[in-house]
């Protein structure tokens, strides 16, 4: 009887979702009785207080034992793609690397030059950071040999790669990009090579280790 | 001091000596521009440039000019508007209102404590030498105050005059165009400096030429593409036409400026901001030059 009643409420108020708008009256989704038992009707808006109220695989720890199978993240390749060369109108793979002092400048500036790309349909593959930079300023004191650091410069870097840029908007798009370059920002453009690729991964000296003692 | 520069420089981990007593070197007042991407297409400008008066019995009846459209990239940052200011002040305020002391502060208000209540308490020996330092924040303070006035900038801008209109130093807030004075048919025109197409060469070598030619040495420029950025096509005047030329095409080559001239400025020269183009371009050139001339 319980049941009967339930899936009864459970109907009508969900017509009355469906209807509260031609009536222009607020319904609200959840039933007062009922609570949050009743299955909404539609995706709940982050600002809502039972927001994801029903997630729970984000509390499981990722190496507990299950029977059914975990998605597992996959290893990305650290096989390269084929650098693409350019035709005789377009440029192959670019890499434009923003780089300074200001770590906000820099990443403003990077973000400028993603948008003017998506403005200009120039294609982006990749937008990536390089690793930092430090670097140690010592000076030596008067009347004595010894070094004391004074400062610590750190220099970021930002890495836009760009694919297929055609010759048409080529000189525009660098005019613009260096006439909103702020201060303190360097960019250089350069063609992609591998050494660019590799130098992204850290290196594995174990492994390293192992091939030398295979080969030798 | 912002640059694009061909060779991809990396700072490691090492240790410079700096000094702190350097003398000021004036630069230039352009950036050091050297754009390294690849030249591509150069073999296919050829083969269009060369379409018209290669083929044999088909003479096109237009000639064809390479123009340099040179400019000279702004050196500083243009200075914020009143509003701009305004809000400024008012963000940083709102941000100094509501952070939290540094250690460096704290350490301040410790010390400013310490005195006065030693001072209240001349005979009190309880924090003799708890936790002071020889060295006070004041006093490192002082050493920083003394250290800063030693410094002396590296890079100094000597801005000319806004009205010296010769001169690629004025405006150093703003892009500059640069305009020469020659010799078309019968008069003297201002207009961006060009140079007549000759068979076998691409329309870009045309606008180097023009580049070399122009009175005052030292112009350094790099060029940002093989692709022209405008065109602008004229007819002659009906006593002048012929069969074989009806009229001119002069297409226009973006570069901008990477070195200084040390010459002086020069008569047949001029560096225009935009706006103040229309004062010394036709009407008709002056319509197309400010469709690829950008000005932000």
């Amino acid at each position: 009887m319980n049941h009967l009643f339930t899936k009864l409420l459970i109907s009508f108020s969900q017509q009355t979702c469906r209807k509260g708008f031609l009536f222009g009256a607020v319904v609200s989704k959840q039933h007062p009785l009922l609570g949050s038992l009743l299955p909404s009707d539609g995706r709940e808006y982050k600002s809502m207080p039972t927001h994801g109220i029903g997630r729970y695989s984000h509390l499981i720890p990722r190496n507990t034992f299950t029977p059914w199978k975990v998605k597992k993240r996959r290893r990305k390749s650290l096989k390269m793609k084929p650098i693409d060369e350019g035709t005789e109108t377009e440029y192959g793979l670019l890499n434009l690397t923003i780089s300074g002092y200001d770590m906000n400048l820099i990443s403003r500036y990077a973000q400028y030059a993603h948008h003017l790309c998506n403005r200009l349909r120039v294609h982006v593959c990749r937008s990536y950071a390089l690793p930092t930079k430090t670097t140690e300023i010592l000076v030596t004191k008067d009347h004595s040999t010894k070094m004391v650091v004074d400062a610590v410069l750190k220099t970021h870097f930002r890495v836009i790669q760009i694919k297929g840029l055609s010759a048409t908007i080529c000189p525009v798009f660098f005019e613009v990009l260096l006439k909103n370059q702020p201060e303190g920002v360097d960019l250089l453009v350069k063609e992609h090579t591998e050494a660019d690729f590799r130098a992204r991964f850290k290196s594995r000296p174990e492994m390293e280790e192992l091939l030398a003692k295979l080969n030798g | 001091m912002a640059a694009l520069s061909g060779v991809p420089w990396i700072r490691p981990l090492r240790r410079l000596l700096s000094h702190l007593n350097g003398s000021g070197r004036q630069a230039g007042g352009c950036r050091r521009v050297s754009v390294n991407i690849p030249s591509c297409g150069a073999q296919q400008l050829r083969k269009l440039s060369g379409g018209p008066g290669g083929e044999a019995g088909v003479a096109s009846p237009w000639r064809l000019f390479g123009a340099l459209c040179l400019q000279r990239l702004p050196v500083i940052a243009q200075k914020p508007s009143a509003i701009e200011e305004q809000f400024a002040q008012l963000t940083r305020q709102m941000d100094l209102e509501n952070s939290l002391f540094s250690d460096h502060e704290l350490r301040l208000q410790e010390e400013a404590e310490r005195m006065r209540r030693k001072k209240d308490d001349y005979d009190s020996d309880e924090e003799d030498s708890a936790g002071q330092d020889i060295i006070t924040a004041e006093d490192l303070e002082d050493s920083w105050e003394q250290r800063f006035k030693k410094v002396q900038p590296s890079l100094v801008f000597k801005e000319t005059s806004e009205l010296n209109l010769g001169s690629a130093d004025r405006c150093l807030a703003d892009s500059l165009l640069l305009l020469a004075r020659q010799r078309v048919v019968d008069q003297d025109l201002w207009l961006l400096p060009q140079m007549q197409w000759q068979a076998g060469e691409t329309l870009r070598h045309t606008a180097e030429r023009a580049l070399a030619s122009l009175p005052g040495s030292g112009f350094k420029a790099t060029f940002l593409g093989n692709v022209p950025c405008g065109v602008y096509k004229y007819k002659f005047p009906e006593n002048v036409r012929t069969e074989s030329c009806v009229g001119a095409k002069v297409f226009f080559f973006k570069a901008l400026l990477s070195t200084h001239s040390d010459s002086p400025p020069q008569d047949s020269l001029m560096w225009l901001r935009k706006d103040e183009l229309q004062s010394y371009l036709r009407p008709a050139y002056l319509e197309k030059v400010n469709r690829f001339v950008l000005n932000f």
